[in-house]
C-alpha cells in the first residue's frame, strides 16, 4: 500500500469516527455547521492553490535556470518548457492543475528526480507528522502543566520562572534553539543524535514511512531505539517553542477561572485544591486552549520547515524550501495543497471538539 | 522545589551556551544556503573569511580492512542517469558505482588512465574518429555482460535521449563533440566526431561517458531516479537509497579491479552546513564533504580528533559582463572595470589571504593558462581606469552609473563582502557610482542567463571536464548565458573581436600541446582585451574527517583523502585504522 494512503488511513479513520459521532449524536446545529465547514474547505483549498499557482508563475526564474545556472541555455529551456507543457496558455495549465487537485494526482516533479509527486510526498509527509505530533503533545503537556502551576501559585517563584521561560522560549528562533540543543546534547554531552531520522547503519524495512510504526511492525527494536533517540531533539525544539504560548494562555485562564464564584463556592464547601483545579478550574480554563491548537497548527507547519532544516529531517518543510528555491512549480503547489488540507482538517476537528467541550457553544 | 531547580538549570544552560566562545563551537554563521550545485558547473559554496589547518593523515588502513564510513553532504541528488546527470554530487555517485572508459588517477588532476578501456584511445589521422578497445570479460555488478555493442548502445543515449531529461547533459557534453558511437566487434568502439578535438580523452573521463547498465537504464528512455540496487561497472553497488536522507554503497564483487577495503560507505544528506559540522564533531558522520565554508572548516580544524584539509581544487568566481546592455556594451567601461579590480585586496580582506587571485578565466595549472588580466590592465590601476572612462565622456561630474548584482545566499556570506569591496574599488575612481543590488538565486540566475537585465553580476564556475576549453567556450560561444558575446545564432556581437571565435575553434582542434598552448594564450589575451568576464578568485573547497579515516598514501593528495584537482571523491581509496 502506498505510504500516502496509509497516512490518510491512520488519520482518516479517527476523523471518520469523529464525524460519525457528530452526525449520529450531535445536535442538528452542529451537523449543519460541520457540513458547511467541510464544503467550505473545498473553495478554501482551491483559492489557496490558485494563488500559489499564479504567484509561482509571476515570480521570475524557472526550474531550468535554478537547476542548471549558467548552463541553462535558451535551447534547453525551450525544450524543457515544451516537454512539461509550460508553453501552454496559462489557463490551460491552470485547468490541468485544478484537475490534479481533485484527483490528487499531481504528476511528476519538474526538477531533480522528476519522480511522481505523490511518491515524494509519501516519503516526506510521514516524516513531518512523526515529528510534529509528539512536538504538539509535548507543547500541550508542558504548556498546560506549567501554565496551571503558574496560575495556581500566582506571583510565586514558579510563576515568575514559568513566565520568563514562556517569553524566552517563544521569542527564541527555532533554528537557533535547535543548534543549541545539538551542541549541548549532541556534541558536548553526547546523549542524543543530532541529525536524521535513524542511524543509517541500522537497516529498517520502510512500510508506512512512520519509522516508529515500521520498527514496531517489523519487531526491529534496535531501529525503534534509534528512531526514538533521533526524535528527541527535533521534538524538544519544536515542542518547547510552541509550549510558551500554551503556557501563557493556560496560566491566565486558570487565574481567571480561580476567581469565579463557583470556584470560591467549591473552596467554601471544603473541596481540596487539587480537585478544584482538576474538576473546576482546569476544565474551563482549557477551552480556549483547544481553540489555540487549531491556530497553532499553521505555526507548527512553519516551525517544521526550520526544524527539519536544522535536524536534516527529510520532511515536507525541507522539501518545500528546496522546491521553492528551484522553482519546482508542481511540487510547491502540491505541498501547499497538502498543508492546506491538513490545517483545514485540524481546524475542523478543533471546532467540533470545542463545541463538545463547551455546551454553551451553539452553531 | 525540584521544578524550580529544573527551570533554573535550563535557563542557566541556555545562557551558558549563548555566552560560550564561538571559536570552540560551530554555531557561528558561515553562510546561508547550500542549494543546488548546478550542472557540475555553477558551484554553490558557503565560505567565510579565514584559513584552515591540515593535520597529517594517520597510518591506515588497518590490515584487516572492513568497516563503514559515513560521509555527510549538503548536496542533493538530482539525477543518477549518466545521460542526464549534470551536477557534482551526481557525478561523484555515478563514478563510484560505474566507471567511464577512461578515468583520472585518484588525487591527480593531470593523469588519465584507462578505465573500462584496455588502453588509451587512438585517434585517426584526421582526428575525426577515435577507437577505444574495451577490457575483456567486463560485466556489470548484476552479471550483465558489457560488450562493445552494449557500450555503444548505452553511450548513444547521451546523443539521443539526453534532451528528454531535466539536465540535458548531452546537449552540452555529447552532441557538440560526438556524432556517433559504433561497435565494430565485441571489444572495439569507434567514436565519430564532427570536428577534431584535442581534449577528447578528458571528455571520455567524464561521467557523461559512462555506459550505464541496460537492465536499469534502457536505451530508449531515461531513468533519472532508479530504485536501488544500482549496479554498474564500478567498484561499488548502491544498495539502498532513502531520498533526502541517505544512500548506502557496498563493494561490487564483479568489479574488474581491486576491491575496496571498506565494507560499506553511507552518504548522509544534511539541510545546512552547521548541522553537518556538528555531526562530524559528535561522530555521527566520519567525513564532512561539500559544502563547508572556510569559517566552519577552520573551526573544525581546531577540534581534537578532526582533520580539516583544503582540497587542491575549487570553483572560480568572476564578474559576468553583459556586452549588449548599457553601459557595459561600451568597451571602455568594461576595461575600466577590469582596471580597478584589486584581487590581492579581495583575497586579503575577505578571505584572510586564503584564496588565490585569478588573472585569467583559465586557472593556473591548465594548458596555456596565463595572467592576461594582470599583464593587460596591471590592475589595480586607477589612472588607467579613469582614462578609459574619460574616453567615453565620463568624469567626476558626469559619473558612470553602474548596476552590479549578486545573489546574497547562493555562494555564502563572503559574496556580499566581496561585492561590497568591489564596489569600493570601483567608486575609488571617483567617476563611478555603483548601484549594488541583491537578488534571490532563483530570480537572479534567470535574469543573468536571460541576459536582459544585469550589466554586471557575480557567478561561480567549476569545470565539467578539466580542459581550458571548458573555462572559455561557455563564455564565448554560448549566446544567451549572460555574456552576450555571441548571439543565439552563433554570430559574434557587433563590436566584439571575432578572433575570439576563430581562436577558440583553432584551440579546440589543435592536438599538439605546445601549439595549442600558444593559441590558448593568444585567446586569453583577446578575452581579457574584450573583458568577456572579469575573473576574481579561486574559491577553496574543504574536506573535514575524523581521526582514523585515511586515503591511499601511494596516490597523490592522501591528506585530502585523494581528492585532487578534478575534485572527484573515489570511495574505494578510503580506509580506516580499525579503531
Amino acid at each position: 500500500m502506498h505510504p500516502l494512503t496509509l497516512t490518510f488511513l491512520i488519520f482518516g479513520i479517527p476523523a471518520l469516527i469523529g464525524l460519525t459521532y457528530v452526525y449520529v449524536r450531535g445536535s442538528s446545529g452542529l451537523r449543519s455547521y460541520t457540513t458547511t465547514r467541510i464544503l467550505l474547505t473545498i473553495p478554501m483549498i482551491l483559492i489557496l492553490a490558485t494563488v500559489v499557482f499564479f504567484v509561482m508563475r509571476i515570480l521570475p526564474g524557472d526550474p531550468i535556470d535554478s537547476t542548471l545556472g549558467p548552463k541553462g541555455t535558451a535551447e534547453i529551456k525551450e525544450r524543457f518548457a515544451e516537454q512539461h507543457g509550460l508553453n501552454d496558455p496559462i489557463l490551460v495549465q491552470y485547468g490541468r492543475f485544478v484537475g490534479s487537485v481533485f484527483t490528487l494526482d499531481f504528476g511528476n516533479s519538474l526538477i531533480q528526480s522528476q519522480r511522481p509527486i505523490v511518491d515524494e510526498l509519501g516519503e516526506r509527509l510521514p516524516a513531518t507528522l512523526e515529528m510534529i505530533i509528539p512536538a504538539t503533545i509535548l507543547a500541550l503537556g508542558l504548556g498546560i502543566y506549567l501554565g496551571t502551576q503558574a496560575g495556581i501559585k500566582r506571583k510565586s517563584a514558579a510563576d515568575y520562572s514559568s513566565r520568563i521561560f514562556s517569553v524566552m522560549i517563544y521569542a527564541m528562533p527555532i533554528f537557533w534553539l535547535g543548534l543549541l540543543f545539538q551542541l549541548i546534547f549532541g556534541v558536548w554531552l553526547g546523549w542524543t543524535p543530532i541529525a536524521g531520522r535513524i542511524d543509517p547503519t541500522i537497516p529498517l524495512d520502510r512500510i508506512t514511512n512512520f519509522l516508529t510504526i515500521d520498527a514496531i511492525i517489523t519487531g526491529n527494536w534496535v531501529a525503534l531505539r534509534s528512531v526514538l533517540a533521533h526524535l528527541i531533539l527535533p521534538t524538544l525544539t519544536l515542542g518547547l517553542v510552541l509550549s510558551g504560548v500554551f503556557l501563557r494562555l493556560t496560566r491566565i485562564n486558570v487565574i481567571e477561572t480561580n476567581q469565579e464564584d463557583y470556584v470560591a463556592a467549591a473552596r467554601a464547601r471544603g473541596i481540596n485544591q487539587g480537585t478544584i483545579t482538576r474538576r473546576y478550574a482546569l476544565q474551563n480554563a482549557l477551552i480556549p486552549v483547544v481553540t489555540l491548537i487549531g491556530l497553532q497548527v499553521a505555526i507548527l507547519v512553519a516551525g517544521a520547515v526550520l526544524t527539519e532544516t536544522v535536524f536534516a529531517w527529510p520532511g515536507m518543510g525541507r522539501y518545500l524550501i528546496q522546491r521553492i528555491l528551484s522553482r519546482d512549480f508542481t511540487a510547491v503547489q502540491s505541498v501547499i495543497v497538502f498543508f492546506a488540507l491538513f490545517v483545514a482538517v485540524i481546524s475542523l476537528v478543533v471546532d467540533i471538539l470545542y463545541s463538545l467541550l463547551d455546551p454553551r457553544v451553539r452553531y | 522545589m525540584t521544578k524550580k531547580i529544573l527551570v533554573l538549570l535550563f535557563a542557566l544552560a541556555l545562557l551558558a551556551a549563548a555566552c560560550s566562545d564561538s571559536a570552540d563551537t560551530t554555531t557561528t554563521t558561515a553562510g546561508e544556503t547550500t542549494t543546488t550545485a548546478a550542472g557540475g558547473t555553477d558551484e554553490t559554496t558557503t565560505t567565510a573569511a579565514s584559513t584552515t589547518t591540515a593535520a597529517p593523515a594517520v597510518a591506515c588502513p588497518s590490515e584487516e580492512g572492513g568497516g563503514t564510513v559515513v560521509i555527510g553532504t549538503t548536496d542533493a541528488i538530482a539525477s543518477l542517469d549518466a545521460a542526464d546527470a549534470y551536477a557534482t554530487r551526481d557525478w561523484e555517485i555515478l563514478k563510484n558505482f560505474n566507471e567511464p572508459l577512461l578515468k583520472w588517477v585518484p588525487g591527480s588532476g593531470e593523469e588519465i588512465v584507462p578505465g573500462l578501456a584496455a588502453s588509451m584511445p587512438v585517434p585517426s589521422d584526421d582526428g575525426l574518429t577515435w577507437t577505444v578497445t574495451l577490457r575483456e570479460g567486463l560485466t556489470y555488478a548484476d552479471g550483465t555482460p558489457l560488450t562493445a555493442e552494449v557500450a555503444a548502445t548505452q553511450l548513444t543515449r547521451l546523443l539521443t535521449i539526453s534532451e528528454t531529461g531535466p539536465n540535458q547533459v548531452g546537449l552540452t557534453l555529447g552532441n557538440p563533440y560526438v556524432t556517433s558511437v559504433e561497435a565494430t566487434d565485441d571489444l572495439t568502439l569507434v567514436f565519430t566526431l564532427p570536428a577534431p578535438i584535442a581534449f577528447f580523452p578528458q571528455l571520455l573521463a567524464s561521467a557523461a561517458y559512462i555506459p550505464p547498465n541496460p537492465e536499469i537504464f534502457p536505451a530508449e528512455e531515461l531513468n533519472i531516479f532508479p530504485e536501488a540496487p544500482l549496479t554498474g561497472t564500478g567498484p561499488w553497488i548502491v544498495t539502498n537509497i532513502v531520498p533526502d536522507e541517505s544512500m548506502t554503497l557496498e563493494p561490487n564483487p564483479n568489479y574488474y579491479g581491486d576491491q575496496p577495503s571498506l565494507d560499506q560507505v553511507i552518504i548522509r544528506q544534511f539541510g545546512d552546513p552547521q548541522s553537518m559540522a556538528l555531526a562530524v564533531q559528535n561522530g555521527e558522520i566520519d567525513i564532512a564533504w561539500r559544502i563547508l565554508g572556510s569559517e566552519l572548516a577552520t573551526e573544525l580544524g581546531n577540534v581534537d580528533g578532526l582533520n580539516s584539509v583544503v582540497v587542491p581544487a575549487g570553483p572560480i568566481r568572476y564578474l559576468i559582463i553583459n556586452h549588449v546592455l548599457e553601459p557595459t556594451n561600451d568597451p571602455n567601461v568594461r576595461k575600466a572595470i577590469a582596471s580597478v579590480i584589486d584581487r590581492d585586496e579581495l583575497s586579503d580582506v575577505i578571505f584572510g589571504g586564503a584564496v588565490d587571485p585569478l588573472y585569467s578565466q583559465v586557472p593556473p595549472g591548465f594548458l596555456g593558462a596565463n595572467e592576461a588580466f594582470d599583464s593587460l590592465y596591471a590592475s589595480p590601476d586607477l589612472d588607467e581606469a579613469r582614462a578609459f572612462l574619460e574616453a567615453s565622456g565620463y568624469s567626476e561630474e558626469n559619473k558612470l552609473v553602474l548596476p552590479v548584482w549578486y545573489p546574497p545566499e547562493h555562494y555564502g556570506a563572503t559574496t556580499a563582502d566581496g561585492v561590497l569591496l568591489i564596489v569600493q574599488q570601483l567608486e575609488a575612481t571617483g567617476m563611478i557610482d555603483v548601484d549594488v543590488q541583491a537578488q534571490e538565486w532563483g530570480t537572479y540566475i534567470g535574469a543573468v542567463v536571460g541576459g536582459e537585465e544585469y550589466p554586471v553580476s557575480v557567478l561561480g564556475w567549476f569545470f565539467d571536464f578539466p580542459d581550458p576549453e571548458n573555462y572559455l567556450q561557455p563564455f564565448i560561444e554560448n549566446g544567451g548565458i549572460g555574456t552576450m558575446v555571441t548571439s543565439k545564432d552563433g554570430d559574434i556581437t557587433p563590436g566584439v573581436n571575432p578572433e575570439l571565435l576563430s581562436l577558440l575553434t583553432a584551440s579546440r582542434s589543435e592536438t599538439d600541446p605546445a601549439a595549442r598552448a600558444a593559441i590558448l594564450e593568444q585567446l586569453q589575451d583577446v578575452y581579457a582585451d574584450e573583458v568577456v568576464t572579469v575573473p576574481l578568485w579561486i574559491e577553496p573547497e574543504f574536506i573535514v574527517y575524523r581521526d582514523g579515516i585515511c586515503g591511499d598514501a601511494s596516490l597523490p593528495n592522501a591528506e585530502s583523502l585523494n581528492i585532487g584537482a578534478t575534485m572527484e571523491f573515489v570511495y574505494s581509496v578510503l580506509g580506516t585504522d580499525g579503531s
